[in-house]
C-alpha cells in the first residue's frame, strides 16, 4: 500500500512537472523548424544529418541550463539579466530579441498560410482568422486550455517518423552521415552553411531559452522538485531532435532523391509524406503544419512580450487588465497584427523568409547564451548550483561555434556581393 | 546672522545653477540673497524650502568626477550609501573609485554636487573602503531591483532613485526623495552620455515621471544578516490587507517571499498565507526555518492550518508540528486525522458554545472574551452537559433580544447540523438550502465537534469553478 502511494505521488509530480521542458520541445518543431528540416534535408539529402548529435546534446545542456536557472532563482532570465547587468544591456537584449522573436512570428504566420494553401484556403482569408483566434485565445484567458488540445495534436510528428520509414531510407547512410564528421569543403557552400545555421537556430531557438524559463517559474518548480525538471527537459530535447532527424531523412529519401532539390511551398514539403500516406499526403503534412503553426503563434507573441516587459520593469501578465499592462497588450497585439500582415504581402517567398528568420535565431542564439553562461556561473546566485566544467565547456564551444559560422557566412555573403 | 549664514553658499549655488543636468527648479539667488531687504519679491516660507531643494538622480551622481579640497578631479563616484541604522533617507556617503582604490568620503565632507562633486577635505584624508558593512549600496542593492510599492500594493522595478538636494547650507544634504519606475528614469538612463545633456533634459521634460516616495518603498533583502543591519523591516507592508500583501508576495521569487515571510509578525503572515494559492502556500511552509513555520501555522485557523500541513510531506510536517505550541498542535493534530474533502476535513474548531441554560447577556460576555475570528462568532452554539448539540443561535438574535433572554428560546429552527464525515457536496447544499451563516458539525454521539464557516465553503466551490 505504502509503495503503492509513493509510486502514485512519484508519477504524478512526474506528470505535474513534465510540462515545460516537453511544451518547450514540441513548440520547437514549428512552422520554422518544419521547413528548414525539410529544406535541409530536400537541398543536402543526408549530408546535414550530422549535425543532430552535437545539436541534441547542445540544446540539452542549454535547456537544463535554463530550468536549473529557473529552480534556483525562482526568476526569468530577462529579470536575471535586468538585474545582473543594468538597464542598457537589458534594452539592447530585449531589441534583440524582440526583432528576432518578430521574425519566428513570421514565420508562424507562414506555416499558417502555407499549410491552409493546400486545402485551397487563401491567404488573405487564413492568416487574418488565425491572428484573431490567436489574439482571442490568450486575452481571453483561454490559453491553458487550448494547449492541451494543441500538445494532443503535436503527436502528428510521429507522422514523420512512420513517413521516414516507409520512406525506406538508405538507412546505414542514413546512419553514417550522422556519426561521421563533416566534410569542411561543403562549408565553403555558402548555401550549406546557411542551413546549418537555421538548423542549430531553429532547433536551440532563443526564445526558448526565456520561454523555458518563464515556465520553469511559473511551474514554482523548486529546487527540490527540479530533478524531475530534468528528465523533462532531456526527454523534450531528444524527443525534438528525434522528430528533427525523420523530418530531414524523409525529405531527403523522397525529395532529394528525386531531385527536387528546392522547397519553395507547403505542397513541396508535403511530397515528403507521399510513401506514409500517397495522394492524402497533403492532408497530413497540412492538419500538421497547421497545428505546429498555430501552437507556436498562440506562444510566441506572448512569451516575447512578457520577455521585454519583464526584462524593462512594465507590467506584464495575461491576469491584468488592458489598463493596467498596455505596453504588454500592445507589444503583444503588435506582434501578432505586424506578422500576419508581413505574410499578407503579395507573393512573398514563404519557405525562404521563414528559413531566414531561422538563421536570425542562429546569429542572435551566441548573444542570449553568454549572457546565461555569465548569469548561471555566479556564485552569489547560483550557489553550488553553479555549472560544472562539461557544461561551461559545451556551452561555450556552442557559442564561438555559431559565432564563427555567423562571421563565416556574413564574410561569404560579403565577398559573393563584391565579388 | 542671516547675511553670515548665507554668504558661502551662493558661490556654490550659482555656480550650480548654470551646470546643473536636469534640476526642474534651477537654484534659488532669491533666497540666498546676501542682501535681503534688496528684493521685492518674497516667496511663502514652503516656497522657499522646495526652491532650496534640487533633485538630482542617481543616474547622475553614478560616475560623476569628484574634486578634492584643492580643486583636482581624484575620482569618480562608483557608488551611493545610506547607513539606515542612522537614517533611513539622507546619503552617508559616496564610494568614490581613485586610482589609489575605493575610497569613502562622508557626505559631510562634501561642498557641492553639481557641476561634479566637490569635497571639502583632501583626498588624502578619504578612508578606503573596506567592504559595504551597514550600508545600503543604491545602485548596486536598489537600482534594476526589484521592491514593493507599499501605497501601489504591487510589485515594482527601479529604474532610478530621485533625490533631494539641499543646498541652503554650508555643507550638502542628500536625501533620497523616492524611487523612479517610470519611463522617465528608463530613458535618461538609456540616453545618459549618448545624447547632448540639454537635449536630454528637453526631452525627459515631455516623459510623464513615475515616481514612488521613498516613505511607500519596501526593500526586498533575502540574506537575514543584512537584513538586521540594513533595519529592513516589513512594518509598512504588513499594515496592507493580507490578500493584498498575499497577492505581492506571489509576484516575488521564493527567496524574496521567504524574506518576507520571516520579516512580517506572525498574526500578519498567517494572514497573508492563508490568502495564498496552495502551490505557494506549500512553498513558503517549505522554505521557512520548521521554528518559524511553527509560530506562523499556529496563528492561522485550525482548519486553514491543517489544510496546509496535509499538503506537507510527512517529515516537514512533524518538523513543524513539533515547534508548535502543545493546545494549537492537539487541535491541528485532530483536524489532520480528517479526510479534507469531508465536514470534518474543513470545519474549524474555534467557535462559541454555551451550556443550554446561558442567556443573552452570557453569550455577549462570551463574545468579548472570544479569541477566534469575527466570522466565527456569527452563529453561537448551545450544547448540553455531554457536549451534545443543542441549538443554534443566529448573532443578530442576541444582540436585538433583552440580556436576559434564555438563549434556547432565540434558537433557530430547524437545527441543522451535518456528521463529521458528510461530504463536500452534501453541506455545500446544506448551506445553500437553508441560507446558513454557518454549519455545526457532530460526531456519531451528536456531539458538535466543529463548524464550518462560509469562507471554506467559498474557496471549496471556487476551486470547482
Amino acid at each position: 500500500m505504502k509503495f503503492f502511494r509513493s509510486w502514485k505521488v512519484r508519477t504524478l509530480v512526474f506528470f505535474a512537472v513534465v510540462g515545460p521542458g516537453f511544451i518547450t520541445a514540441n513548440v520547437d518543431n514549428d512552422a520554422g523548424g518544419i521547413f528548414t528540416y525539410s529544406d535541409a534535408g530536400a537541398r543536402f539529402g543526408y549530408t546535414l544529418l550530422w549535425t543532430m548529435i552535437p545539436i541534441t546534446i547542445a540544446l540539452i545542456v542549454v535547456q537544463e541550463m535554463c530550468a536549473r536557472m529557473g529552480a534556483v532563482t525562482g526568476k526569468g532570465l530577462s529579470d536575471l539579466i535586468r538585474e545582473e547587468f543594468g538597464l542598457r544591456i537589458t534594452f539592447l537584449m530585449m531589441l534583440g530579441i524582440l526583432i528576432t522573436n518578430f521574425g519566428n512570428v513570421i514565420a508562424e504566420f507562414a506555416g499558417i498560410a502555407g499549410s491552409l494553401e493546400l486545402f485551397g484556403v487563401s491567404k488573405y482569408i487564413s492568416v487574418p482568422i488565425c491572428a484573431v483566434i490567436v489574439w482571442l485565445i490568450v486575452v481571453k484567458g483561454q490559453y491553458k486550455s487550448v494547449e492541451k488540445v494543441f500538445l494532443a495534436a503535436s503527436f502528428f510528428y510521429i507522422t514523420y517518423i512512420v513517413g521516414g520509414v516507409l520512406a525506406k531510407p538508405a538507412w546505414i547512410e542514413a546512419v553514417m552521415a550522422t556519426v561521421k564528421p563533416p566534410q569542411l569543403a561543403a562549408f565553403k557552400q555558402d548555401s550549406y552553411l546557411y542551413l546549418v545555421i537555421a538548423v542549430v537556430g531553429t532547433t536551440i531557438a532563443p526564445w526558448m531559452q526565456f520561454y523555458l524559463q518563464s515556465s520553469i517559474v511559473e511551474k514554482g518548480v523548486t529546487r527540490r522538485q527540479y530533478k524531475a525538471s530534468q528528465l523533462d527537459v532531456i526527454v523534450g530535447c531528444i524527443f525534438t531532435d528525434v522528430v528533427a532527424w525523420f523530418i530531414i531523412v524523409a525529405c531527403a529519401a523522397t525529395l532529394y532523391l528525386h531531385g527536387h532539390h528546392a522547397i519553395r511551398d507547403a505542397a513541396d514539403g508535403a511530397q515528403a509524406l507521399r510513401p506514409l500516406a500517397g495522394d492524402y499526403a497533403y492532408i497530413l503534412f497540412s492538419l500538421g503544419l497547421f497545428n505546429a503553426s498555430l501552437f507556436a503563434a498562440s506562444i510566441l507573441p506572448l512569451s516575447t512580450a512578457y520577455t521585454v516587459c519583464e526584462g524593462l520593469g512594465l507590467e506584464s501578465g495575461v491576469g491584468r487588465k488592458f489598463s493596467e499592462a498596455p505596453t504588454f497588450y500592445w507589444l503583444y497585439t503588435a506582434l501578432i497584427a505586424a506578422g500576419a500582415a508581413v505574410i499578407l504581402i503579395p507573393r512573398i517567398p514563404l519557405v525562404k523568409i521563414t528559413v531566414f528568420s531561422q538563421v536570425v535565431n542562429g546569429a542572435v542564439l551566441p548573444f542570449v547564451l553568454v549572457f546565461m553562461l555569465l548569469l548561471i556561473n555566479k556564485k552569489e546566485l547560483m550557489g553550488e548550483y553553479v555549472n560544472k566544467p562539461t557544461f561551461n565547456i559545451i556551452a561555450w564551444a556552442t557559442t564561438v561555434i555559431m559565432v564563427g559560422l555567423t562571421l563565416l557566412l556574413i564574410y561569404g555573403q560579403l565577398r559573393s556581393g563584391t565579388g | 546672522m542671516r547675511k553670515a549664514e548665507f554668504s558661502q553658499p551662493i558661490v556654490a549655488c550659482q555656480l550650480l545653477a548654470g551646470t546643473f543636468l536636469i534640476s526642474q527648479q534651477k537654484c534659488p539667488k532669491v533666497t540666498t540673497s546676501a542682501r535681503p531687504g534688496s528684493f521685492i519679491w518674497h516667496p511663502h516660507p514652503l516656497l522657499s524650502i522646495l526652491l532650496n531643494m534640487a533633485t538630482v538622480s542617481l543616474s547622475e551622481l553614478m560616475g560623476a568626477t569628484v574634486y578634492d579640497a584643492s580643486g583636482v578631479a581624484c575620482g569618480r563616484v562608483r557608488e551611493v550609501a545610506l547607513a539606515p541604522q542612522e537614517d533611513r533617507s539622507r546619503v552617508a556617503l559616496l564610494i568614490v573609485k581613485t586610482p589609489a582604490g575605493n575610497r569613502l568620503l562622508p557626505l559631510t565632507a562634501v561642498s557641492a554636487i553639481n557641476g561634479g562633486i566637490r569635497a571639502s577635505t583632501a583626498a588624502a584624508e578619504w578612508a578606503p573602503s573596506d567592504g559595504s558593512e551597514g550600508l545600503l549600496l543604491l545602485s548596486r542593492d536598489l537600482l534594476d531591483q526589484q521592491v514593493i510599492d507599499v501605497h501601489g500594493r504591487k510589485v515594482v522595478r527601479v529604474n532610478d532613485v530621485d533625490f533631494h538636494h539641499d543646498c541652503s547650507q554650508n555643507r550638502s544634504v542628500l536625501r533620497v526623495g523616492g524611487v523612479d519606475v517610470g519611463a522617465r528614469g528608463a530613458v535618461r538612463r538609456l540616453l545618459k552620455g549618448l545624447v547632448p545633456a540639454a537635449v536630454l533634459r528637453a526631452l525627459l521634460l515631455r516623459v510623464p515621471p513615475r515616481d514612488i516616495p521613498w516613505d511607500f518603498v519596501d526593500i526586498i533583502e533575502t540574506d537575514p544578516a543584512r537584513r538586521v543591519k540594513l533595519k529592513i523591516s516589513h512594518e509598512r507592508l504588513g499594515k496592507l490587507h493580507p490578500a493584498d500583501i498575499a497577492d505581492i508576495v506571489e509576484d516575488l521569487s521564493p527567496d524574496e517571499r521567504e524574506a518576507v515571510f520571516e520579516t512580517l509578525d506572525e498574526g500578519v503572515a498567517a494572514d497573508a498565507l492563508e490568502e495564498l494559492e496552495p502551490r505557494v502556500q506549500r512553498a513558503v511552509l517549505e522554505s521557512l526555518d520548521p521554528d518559524r513555520a511553527a509560530d506562523i501555522v499556529e496563528e492561522m485557523e485550525p482548519d486553514a492550518a491543517a489544510d496546509l500541513l496535509g499538503d506537507l510531506s510527512d517529515e516537514r510536517t512533524k518538523e513543524i508540528l513539533v515547534q508548535m505550541q502543545p493546545e494549537e498542535r492537539q487541535e491541528v493534530t485532530d483536524l489532520l486525522e480528517f479526510k479534507e474533502n469531508t465536514a470534518a476535513g474543513r470545519m474549524t474548531t474555534e467557535y462559541i458554545a454555551l451550556p443550554v441554560t446561558a442567556t443573552a447577556n452570557d453569550a455577549i460576555e462570551a463574545m468579548r472574551a472570544f479569541e477566534g475570528r469575527m466570522e466565527n462568532m456569527s452563529t453561537i452554539y448551545l450544547t448540553d452537559s455531554h457536549g451534545t448539540l443543542a441549538g443554534a443561535i443566529p448573532l443578530v438574535k442576541i444582540v436585538l433580544a433583552p440580556s436576559s433572554t434564555p438563549l434556547l428560546a432565540l434558537a433557530q429552527e430547524p437545527l441543522i447540523s451535518c456528521h463529521e464525515g458528510a461530504k463536500e457536496k452534501e453541506f455545500a447544499e446544506l448551506f445553500d438550502k437553508y441560507n446558513l451563516l454557518t454549519l455545526p458539525v457532530i460526531d456519531e454521539h451528536s456531539h458538535l465537534t466543529g463548524v464550518i464557516t462560509p469562507d471554506d465553503v467559498i474557496a471549496m466551490l471556487r476551486s470547482k469553478l
